[in-house]
């Protein structure tokens, strides 16, 4: 490459059409937040290995990124009543989320206070009227003030609330119960920034879980979550014209995002891209169309794909779920929208790529995680929440395609998954450092600054 | 299935779906758990520390012990998670227009 090819670092973009072009010649007026550019240059510099594959690294994320960092635990609906309970663990620790009488949740570790036996095993949804350790029997009440203790007459020194079950940091967003270890650990408001704006017209409460696939991949978490980062492999990996010209951007040290059009993309952009499929001849905007899925329809003139599929989606919902979603945007219905929340968490405000998703260490294991995939379809006016559904577990070796409740995206996350341990595999035999495309792949390099902060400076748990 | 003696223990309309009910068949405390799947029939007593089941609640095909927090699969009886170690008795059900029927003996 000669240097004129590579003006200031970071500033060079695909050539063709932008996502911003795009959205230009939307049906419908665009959320202003779809509008908004937020790139930086955050550096070149490769990212060591060890990262990804060392013990030690491993370990003192256990001791310095979990305890301090914000996390998802459940939604507010799989413990909607008094007395429900939602048991969620992160690595070594396992946090007890509580439904109060008022009607509030309230979370605690899960460990007895008298000699620290785990108080309730499975994680998921739990039933905790008086949580009673199987140990001893002390027993609590759901706000975690003590309930019994038997044979008192030995613990004079347990007084006031000395011995409630200790307090987990609580809040909620979204209709999801949020937990953090640190008890003096900044408002999760802080922490999401521009999210709630961001989400202001599709807001994530109003939408019900139709399905939920939580799956053991075969990769550290990190590896795992930056498969799902940035949409450059879809070529490669999905064999997919989309992606190429995608728009990335950074909002904070927290918080970043993708935007990828879907049913649009620009054939200049795959100009250096292995032979010449998509680009020479590119779809036509009629083939783009049975791309998405809409078929025996022709396009009259001036029409295009995005627009006439994104109006048959309007329709198709309106009828299907009694859902409302005539003024979303064409980029709003179609799109991959995908924010990404620190350190592991994934939120999609679209319609027809309408996901979240949670990467997690699997237990102490520094080369497994566990992924879950939940679907949030809208909810209409008025409806109240169903009951979740059971998350559909699946192993190592077990395709997505055994979770038939996630359609047309189970291949999809065969192929994205099918990555991870011959990358995990390669990361062992590399002496060489993993490189990031400046532009592209610049949420990867935001969470590893992110997580140095926290490495240096996060409060060990204990 | 056929060769056992079933006998005609509540009514579907007594068990919403999604909540259990409980019966007495002799000194046997059994819970009826109307899941999605269908309704089926479990020992009531916890196997770890004997609390009532009935007292604990039905979430999809898992009935949680409100004591220590036990699973449950209502299907098998089997555990799904500790202090229980033990699988709940589970009892053949028949379900014939609205009447629910369990078979007792082995």
């Amino acid at each position: 490459m000669s240097a004129t090819n590579n003006p200031t670092p970071g500033e060079a973009r695909a050539p063709g059409p932008s996502v911003a072009d795009t959205l230009r010649r939307d049906s419908r007026e665009v959320p202003a937040p779809l509008l908004e550019q937020h790139y930086a240059f955050l550096g070149d510099e490769d990212l060591p290995v060890e990262r990804y594959i060392s013990r030690e690294f491993f370990q003192r994320e256990i001791e310095r990124l979990w305890p301090n960092a914000w996390q998802w635990a459940c939604r507010e609906e799989h413990l909607p009543e008094t007395g429900d309970s939602y048991v969620y663990d992160i690595g070594p620790y396992s946090v007890l989320i509580a439904r109060m009488d008022d009607g509030g949740v309230k979370a605690f570790l899960n460990v007895c206070t008298h000699r620290g036996t785990r108080l309730i095993d499975a994680q998921g949804c739990a039933y905790t009227p008086s949580i009673t350790c199987p140990f001893h029997g002390w027993s609590w009440n759901l706000d975690g003030s003590v309930r019994n203790i038997p044979g008192q007459w030995d613990f004079p020194h347990t007084v006031g609330d000395s011995h409630n079950l200790a307090a987990v940091r609580c809040e909620v967003w979204g209709g999801f119960i949020f937990i953090n270890l640190n008890p003096e650990a900044a408002p999760l408001a802080d922490y999401l920034g521009v999210m709630p704006a961001h989400f202001a017209q599709f807001p994530l409460e109003r939408r019900r879980i139709r399905a939920h696939v939580q799956k053991t991949l075969p990769a550290n978490w990190k590896i795992a979550q930056e498969a799902f980062m940035e949409a450059y492999h879809n070529f490669e990996t999905h064999d997919s014209p989309h992606g190429a010209n995608a728009q990335y951007d950074v909002f904070s040290k927290y918080v970043s995002r993708f935007i990828h059009t879907i049913g649009s993309y620009s054939p200049t952009a795959l100009a250096d891209y292995p032979g010449d499929k998509w680009r020479s001849p590119p779809m036509s905007e009629q083939e783009m169309l049975a791309d998405l899925s809409i078929e025996g329809r022709s396009l009259a003139a001036g029409e295009t794909a995005r627009q006439v599929a994104a109006q048959a989606i309007r329709e198709q919902l309106q009828a299907q779920l009694g859902v409302d979603i005539d003024r979303c945007s064409d980029s709003q219905v179609l799109d991959s929208i995908e924010y990404h929340l620190f350190p592991n968490m994934f939120f999609f405000p679209g319609i027809l790529i309408p996901m979240v998703y949670r990467f997690r260490p699997n237990g102490d294991d520094v080369d497994s995680s566990i992924f879950d995939v939940l679907v949030l379809e809208p909810l209409p006016d008025g409806a109240a929440h169903p009951e979740p559904p059971e998350p559909t577990r699946l192993g190592v070796e077990q395709s997505y395609t055994e979770a038939p409740e996630l359609g047309w995206l189970a291949p999809v996350y065969d192929e994205d998954t099918g990555n991870l341990d011959l990358q995990t595999r390669g990361l062992k035999t590399s002496r060489k450092g993993l490189s990031l495309g400046n532009y592209q792949e610049v949420r990867i390099r935001r969470v590893h600054q992110t997580l140095d902060e926290f490495m240096d400076q996060g409060k060990p748990f204990r | 299935m056929s060769d056992r003696e079933f006998k005609r223990v509540a009514s579907l309309a007594d068990i919403p779906r999604g909540q259990t009910y409980c019966i007495t068949a002799g000194d046997v405390e059994i819970l009826l758990c109307h899941a999605a799947e269908g309704v089926f029939a479990v020992a009531n007593l916890c196997t770890h520390a004997a609390a009532r089941m009935s007292e604990g609640k039905l979430r999809g095909c898992r009935i949680l012990c409100p004591l220590h927090g036990a699973a449950f699969d209502v299907r098998s009886g089997a555990v799904l998670s500790r202090p229980a170690r033990e699988a709940l008795r589970s009892y053949p059900v028949k379900v014939e227009g609205d009447d629910i029927y369990i078979a007792l003996a082995e």
